[in-house]
């Protein structure tokens, strides 16, 4: 009888603000330690928060982005535990009354294909400190500069059934987020931070099994190592007639194992109640609208119209779409009046390579546009154009036409009989033997002949203009 | 309603409050007598559910997203029981390592 | 006293002689001033352009409203020595009107407690015998008040820490409603309960200080900023049209005669300056003070969270010599005996299992307390009249072994705090040598109705008198 998994994710994003969730200090990333505090942020006797607006508007932003409804009133709780990178004992969050419920990521199941997961609730809340254990010998070291920093939650509803499909999730989460530019997303910096909670059942049973819940993966990679080595642990143990007891468990990305943390039993009462510090947060409809009409064109819908508009393979368009910059280049590529196939073929290949060294993409579309335009018109070879690309005089709008950098380069064909003449005759004189073989009717000689010539070109002569002069010359003796 | 030195006691874990085990049947005993004045509550007669009350505004105010910290006359190496390099140290604690 | 445009320096050197006086006399009222702090301040001043409020006069603040210049320890050991990086709000508005800081002001430790009894660095004495009690928390503001020290100071309330010993004391205290005034910089307790709040000599200082004090503020999110400013009144020379409500449940048949007698005088007052009385009820008030250490421990054990020893104040670390110990061993020995009560009792209410028996039910008394406010006010009385406290000060040590009892002194000021409402108390006059106290509560942001109401009480009572 085969196990079912069950698995639901709480993803932690850093919105993006300047400053962070209830105090002025600056939200940055990577200042020198304790540099980015005050009063609030540190929770000195008699200091008291005041939200961010522009945070409020990010983590709407983003609820409408995933489809949830918006609660017009909702309620900044406190979250009470001790913990030495959080300053107050308690965490300002949102507990009962939360900012936004009922939403849903739809995604590619690498097992059930296309699949809907629900999302439970989206919330604000502030960050905790950084602590550092391997600086000071038997010590830990504190940096507040995180403290306080404007977090949205999403918890997901237990709709998820694999490991790859909670990457899958992750991933389509992610994208929907940076194209909404509610957060960049980025696991090295800690803006985007994963639980996964797993449990199993026979399939079939309608009924949940016991979960445990893995925290802090760093990346979407290893939260798939890791629920598999969790799913195995759990499946084993039962195998073996044991019984999962809910926990909360440390993945290890050198052994690839998991270990515990903690048992429900020593499980935190986070005693949670509203904060008295902070009114009801009343969102209202203007806000709401506002953040509506940021809403970019989501990846989702972007692929469906690359598909409408420009024909492409559904492959192409989800490349395309997976990054909003990408998508945008192609766009500018096709619409300036480049075959849109030629256009994704070139974003996708060599314009791509250069956009995942640099970030950025040199070529600018109307110089793509004018080099495939070029190809198309057998001025320049595929291959010479991939060189013509590559050239920096493409960055440089100061250096003319890509028809005159082609030139200048040297890489625009020759299919002028007169010039290519010249080749011919260099080469049957070079190859008196194959000439012979071909006069003795073996014809297949002539690939080996118009070889000869591009490379005596330098690939500047246009195999299609080759081909008949060799032929001309080789029967007319 | 009756809470036993172990229920006080749980309570202090939760709290990180260390007590000392001679002041433990005191406080018991005073703990005790505080739950059960309050727990009076439990027959206070209401017709109706009134209104909930909000000490403060209906809605909370908004600051704009701008750096301006609230200044410092000191640093934190100034009040910290422990500091260097920028950090505040604490003793290491196992679990941690792993958080 | 009154707030005379004499030049700060000298009154520096005046309230410099007092303080040390007091604290010859042994009052223990002031936990931090000195001389040199006292001359800065009259500096200070003497360098502001002319005018201001309140020029050159000298406040007392209580000990759990942080400055920069002077330690801020709530009378705990958690905090001895903490000097805060910031100025509360308040403060800096009183400085900008030209008043000077004399001294920090002894307390119960973090405001929590009715007689000051619990303050880590001794009990404040009353200024009337020392054998008793001031009343508390805000016990030595209202003690140096008393004793002439300093014409006002600043104290605060969670559950009646100011009415209640200025009524012991027999000065005038005023508590604003919740939200008139910025609670940045006041070390917090019950947040949804904590005020700032005034005591003076006469009416008019503690009106002119609460004046400087109010509006709204950017780093309160729980100030009110679409109520009007608060200006201090004049005090009223007649009371003709005033309706007056007397709160039968406040009026108990066991009440202590010589607060009734006290009562009587403050309800005859009014009646010849013109004003009616009537009877009023408000049921649930009776429920107040259960109601009261269910929400006020419950906000405080979360607001005491951050005295772990980890970023300021005590640190103290146990065998274990882990975080755990560090925090167990800060807490348990750097809080007092009746701050670690609360601690725990405000743990254990919000608790799993108990969080809809206790606090949830605590938030639904409180709304019918408010509610009977709203409907007495809306039946058509202006202002309620109550005792401030069911007794005179009581002797010192008479309380401190039973909590409830000791909450109970606080029976007719507290149920005020759970309804945000503004409310005063005035001394009537004294009984057996002992101040007794009359409280004039007004509906949400009627300060100034009930300011102009005390003043001419004020005029016509006879506070040092015998009541009977
Ligand atoms: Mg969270
Ligand atoms: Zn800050």
């Amino acid at each position: 009888m085969t196990w079912e998994t069950v698995i639901g994710l709480e993803v932690h994003v850093q919105l993006l603000t300047k400053s962070k969730m209830f105090c002025g200090c600056s939200a940055a990333f990577g200042d020198p330690p304790n540099t980015n505090v005050c009063p609030v942020c540190l929770g000195l006797p008699g200091a008291l928060p005041v939200p961010n607006a522009q945070a409020i508007r990010l983590a709407t932003r983003a609820a409408l982005a995933l489809g949830c409804t918006v609660q017009t009133r909702s309620v900044f709780a406190r979250k009470n535990y001790f913990y030495p990178d959080l300053p107050k004992g308690y965490q300002i969050s949102q507990f009962d009354e939360p900012l936004a419920v009922h939403g849903a990521v739809e995604f590619d199941s690498p097992e059930r294909g296309r699949i809907r997961c629900g999302v439970t609730r989206l919330h604000v809340e502030e960050d905790a400190g950084k602590l550092i254990h391997d600086r000071f010998p038997g010590k830990t070291a504190v940096d507040l500069n995180r403290a306080g920093t404007p977090l949205a939650e999403i918890v997901s509803e237990p709709d998820i059934r694999s490991p790859a499909e909670a990457r899958a999730y992750l991933t389509t989460l992610k994208q929907i987020l940076v194209y909404a530019e509610v957060s960049d997303c980025s696991m090295e910096q800690g803006s985007l931070r994963v639980d996964a909670n797993l449990s199993v059942r026979r399939a079939g049973d309608p009924n949940l099994g016991t979960k445990c819940e893995v925290k802090n993966v760093n990346s979407f990679a290893n939260v798939e190592r890791a629920l598999e080595a969790e799913r195995e642990r759990q499946i084993a143990l039962l195998e073996s007639g044991g019984r999962i007891v809910q926990s909360t468990l440390l993945f290890n990305a050198g052994t690839g194992q998991v270990k515990l943390l903690r048992s429900k039993e020593e499980s935190h009462d986070y005693r949670y109640f509203p904060d008295p510090d902070l009114p009801p947060l009343v969102l209202n409809a203007a806000l709401v609208e506002e953040q509506r009409r940021a809403l970019p064109e989501l990846p989702e819908a972007k692929r469906e119209r690359l598909v409408a508009t420009y024909g492409l393979p559904a492959y192409d368009a989800r490349v395309l779409a997976s990054d909003r910059v990408i998508a945008d280049y192609f766009e500018a590529v096709a619409t300036g009046g480049a075959d849109p196939k030629a256009a994704a073929h070139w974003v996708m290949g060599d314009a791509m390579t250069g956009y995942n060294e640099t970030g950025r993409f040199p070529v600018p579309p109307a110089r793509l546009v004018e080099l495939i335009g070029l190809v198309a018109r057998n001025v320049v070879s595929l291959q010479a154009a991939k060189k013509v690309f590559a050239s920096p005089k493409m960055a440089d709008p100061s250096a003319g036409s890509t028809a005159a950098i082609a030139e200048s380069l040297g890489l625009t064909q020759v299919s002028d009989t007169g010039a290519l003449g010249g080749w011919v005759d260099e080469v049957l004189t070079a190859n008196p033997k194959e000439v012979e073989r071909y006069r003795a009717g073996e014809a297949k000689l002539i690939a080996f002949f118009v070889g000869q010539v591009m490379k005596r070109s330098q690939g500047k002569a246009d195999p299609k203009a080759v081909q008949p002069v060799l032929v001309a010359r080789l029967n007319g003796g | 309603m009756n809470i036993g030195a172990d229920g006080v006691l749980h309570v202090a874990k939760l709290a990180e409050i260390g007590l000392a085990e001679h002041e433990l049947p005191k406080l018991v005993e005073q703990f005790n007598r505080i739950v059960d004045y309050v727990a009076q509550l439990d027959d206070v007669p209401f017709s109706a559910k009134p209104e909930p009350f909000l000490a403060g505004p209906a809605a909370t105010p908004l600051r704009e997203d701008v750096v301006r910290p609230i200044p410092l006359a000191r640093p934190p190496a100034a009040f910290a029981p422990e500091f260097a390099d920028g950090f505040f140290l604490v003793p290491r604690h196992g679990a941690m390592e792993d958080l | 006293m009154s707030v005379a445009a004499v030049a700060a320096a000298a009154v520096a050197k005046e309230t410099g002689a007092r303080l040390a006086k007091a604290e010859r006399d042994g009052l223990n009222a002031t936990l931090h001033w000195s001389q040199a702090a006292l001359d800065a301040e009259a500096a200070r001043v003497d360098a502001l352009p002319p005018g201001g409020k309140l020029r050159g006069l000298a406040i007392a603040v209580k000990d759990n409203i942080v400055t920069t210049d002077a330690p801020t320890t709530c009378a705990s050991r958690i905090l001895e020595g903490y000097v805060s990086p910031y100025t509360a709000t308040a403060v800096e508005r009183l400085r900008a009107a030209g008043a000077m800081i004399a001294c920090k002001a002894n307390l119960d430790e973090f405001a929590m407690g009715s007689s000051t009894e619990h303050s880590a660095f001794g009990r404040v004495k009353h200024p009337l015998d020392p054998t008793r009690v001031p009343g508390g928390s805000s016990g030595g503001s209202a003690a140096l008040v008393a004793a002439g020290v300093v014409p006002a100071a600043l104290g605060s309330e969670t559950g009646g820490s100011v009415r209640q010993p200025a009524s012991f004391c027999g000065v005038v205290g005023v508590k604003p409603s919740y939200g008139r005034v910025s609670r940045f910089g006041l070390v917090a307790f019950g947040s949804s309960l904590d005020c700032i709040s005034a005591f003076g000599t006469t009416v008019e200082d503690a009106s002119r200080v609460l004046e400087v004090m109010s509006g709204p503020d950017p780093l309160d999110a729980t100030t009110k900023a679409d109520r009007p400013a608060f200006q201090a009144p004049a005090s009223r020379t007649d009371l003709k049209g005033l309706k007056v409500g007397l709160p039968k449940e406040y009026f108990p048949a066991d009440l202590d005669p010589g607060v009734r007698a006290g009562l009587d005088r403050a309800i005859k007052a009014l009646r010849q300056l013109g004003a009616e009385t009537k009877e009023v009820s408000l049921p649930y008030s009776k429920f107040a003070v259960p109601t009261y250490y269910i929400i006020a421990p419950a906000e405080a054990a979360a607001n005491l969270a951050r005295y772990d020893g980890v970023r300021y104040g005590l640190r103290k670390v146990g065998p274990e010599g882990d975080i755990r110990a560090l925090y167990r061993a800060t807490r348990g020995e750097g809080f007092g005996a009746e701050v670690r009560r609360r601690i725990l009792i405000g743990t254990y209410v919000l608790s799993a299992g108990y969080y809809d028996a206790y606090y949830r039910k605590a938030q639904t008394v409180r709304a019918l307390i408010a509610q009977d406010f709203k409907r007495a006010f809306a039946s058509g009385v202006d202002l309620l009249l109550t005792p401030t406290t069911p007794t005179p000060p009581f002797k010192a040590g008479e309380k401190t072994d039973d909590p409830v009892q000791m909450y109970l002194a606080d029976i007719f000021v507290c149920p005020v705090n759970l309804a945000g409402l503004p409310a005063l108390s005035l001394p009537v006059g004294r009984d057996g040598g002992l101040p007794i106290g009359a409280q004039l509560i007004a509906p949400d942001f009627e300060e100034a109705r009930m300011l102009g109401v005390a003043g001419a009480l004020e005029r016509v009572l006879r506070p040092a008198e015998e009541v009977r």
